[in-house]
């Protein structure tokens, strides 16, 4: 378990998740430090996707239910109001999904703009702000009227990481952030996972074991809606404590 | 699951099985020759020294192939790690045969001095620690890798007693300098073939268990 004597920012406890009948989370417990980077890894139908939609209730949203808790901050998500908590969990989806028929500048202002979070005259500097901190910025700062579907899929998916980040969140919940990106793309991603790690808490779901071992502080293994194993990084990718971890990670599950 | 990955890892550890027998031999033959006054097969060992050379490039090589193109971790990430530092060890223990074939001329005069040694004693303590160290990796066994390293400390004391017992009988005799300065570097060379055993196996034991050992390490990992 990650060595860090701090309260977590986020911790789920005892999650159970389903779909109707069927059971995608068993029990699931897990710690996530401030200021540290999560990677959820396991093999397709894991519930690591599910899970991560447990942690902003977007699982619901998805007509699924749950049992058990998860607290930000020390209070429980599932108590308080969902949209706030989905303001303050924002989330990266895998296809980057920029509103189609509004601008660059319009993007990553409408969840200010719909929350009523900004006054006019700071819209201006936050937006610059959140695409600076998405580090893209210097590329789109001439041509913001534009539409943000003109961009490139990786600029595309930068540009919804700054729209998550206007809104200013505790955590940034990625599910397969760069899965649709070419390697570049991808290595910006990461390089920003790791810059925008001091400012917030980050949990990224992958499938690319490499990517997890490059970006996370801790990684978690889940399979068949169950968490295998939690520890440190660097311990995982080089002696995991649980059989299916080392026989997953190296290839030889199954 | 059979896959190519694990042909290329099953290779690799053939290839540094191969080698350990090599490097046996190449102290076998580097001591018996020492002993015998055998020059013809000190020349054999210096020339086979080339081969143990191959097989360092072949497995520097395929080590570097492996990390390249499937980024091992865990389990594997331990062997291609161990497998860079064992291939080492066993390269220095074929050049510390080449150390002791390259003094048997110069002894052939001292053939009785040399008998009279502990040498024979200790080249058979360091070639069981050698082939100890080896056996563990080939058997992925860290228990044998433990007694190997409390063996090293009986070479060393020997290495020791040798050392003043020489420097006795340069003091009693001006003609025993010479047979005693060799007598001392091929200690110092056994002494050595230890520490490459011990090294060896602090590997097997890091890659078996994942623990570092060497210098006190332990528990930083």
């Amino acid at each position: 378990m990650p060595s860090s004597l701090q309260s977590p920012k986020i911790s789920a406890r005892g999650v159970d998740a389903f779909f109707g009948k069927v059971q995608a989370l068993h029990n699931v417990s897990l710690d996530i430090p401030e200021h540290r980077v999560l990677a959820i890894i396991g093999p397709s139908g894991c519930g690591k996707s599910t899970f991560l939609r447990c942690l902003n209730r977007m699982h619901e949203v998805a007509g699924g239910s749950m049992r058990g808790e998860v607290f930000l901050d020390g209070e429980d998500i599932y108590k308080a109001d969902p949209v706030s908590v989905r303001r303050k969990v924002g989330m990266v989806f895998q296809k980057p999904n920029p509103f189609p028929t509004m601008s660059i500048f319009d993007n990553v202002a409408v969840g200010l703009r719909l929350n009523g979070l900004a006054k006019k005259s700071e819209l201006n500097d936050i937006v610059e702000r959140s695409l600076q901190q998405a580090a893209l910025w210097d590329e789109v700062k001439d041509q913001l009227d534009k539409s943000g579907v003109s961009l490139s899929g990786g600029q595309q998916q930068r540009l919804c990481i700054a729209r998550t980040l206007a809104v200013n969140p505790r955590v940034v919940l990625m599910d397969e952030p760069a899965s649709a990106l070419d390697p570049l793309a991808t290595a910006k991603i990461e390089e920003l996972i790791h810059e925008l790690k001091s400012a917030y808490t980050i949990v990224i779901v992958t499938h690319n074991m490499q990517q997890a071992a490059r970006v996370s502080d801790s990684t978690a293994f889940f399979y068949l809606g169950k968490l295998i194993e939690h520890g440190e990084t660097r311990k995982i990718f080089t002696n995991p404590e649980k059989k299916q971890t080392e026989e997953y990670i190296t290839g030889r599950f199954g | 699951m059979p896959r190519h990955f694990e042909m290329e890892l099953d290779q690799l550890r053939t290839m540094l099985i191969r080698m350990g027998s090599l490097v046996e031999e190449q102290i076998d033959c580097g001591v018996k020759s020492i002993i015998d006054g055998d020059e013809s097969l000190s020349a054999l060992v210096i020339e086979r020294d080339k081969k143990v050379d191959e097989y360092d490039n072949a497995i520097d090589q395929q080590c570097m192939r492996i990390f390249a193109l499937t980024q091992p971790v865990a389990v594997d990430l331990r062997l291609l790690m161990a497998a860079l530092k064992i291939n080492n060890e066993l390269e220095r223990i074929g050049d510390i045969a080449v150390n002791l074939a390259e003094r048997v001329k110069a002894l052939v005069p001292f053939r009785a001095f040399v008998k009279e040694t502990r040498l024979s004693e200790m080249a058979t303590a360091a070639r069981e620690m050698v082939k100890a160290a080896i056996d563990s990796f080939v058997n992925n066994d860290p228990g044998l890798a433990k007694k190997v390293l409390t063996s090293d400390d009986v070479i060393d004391s020997i290495d020791r007693q040798m050392f003043e017992l020489m420097v006795g009988k340069m003091k009693g005799s001006k003609d025993l300098i010479e047979p005693a300065v060799h007598v001392v570097i091929l200690s110092r060379h056994l002494e050595r073939l230890a520490d490459h055993a011990t090294n060896i196996a602090e590997d097997v034991i890091f890659l078996v268990n994942a623990r570092i050992i060497k210098h006190n390490a332990d528990e930083q990992i």
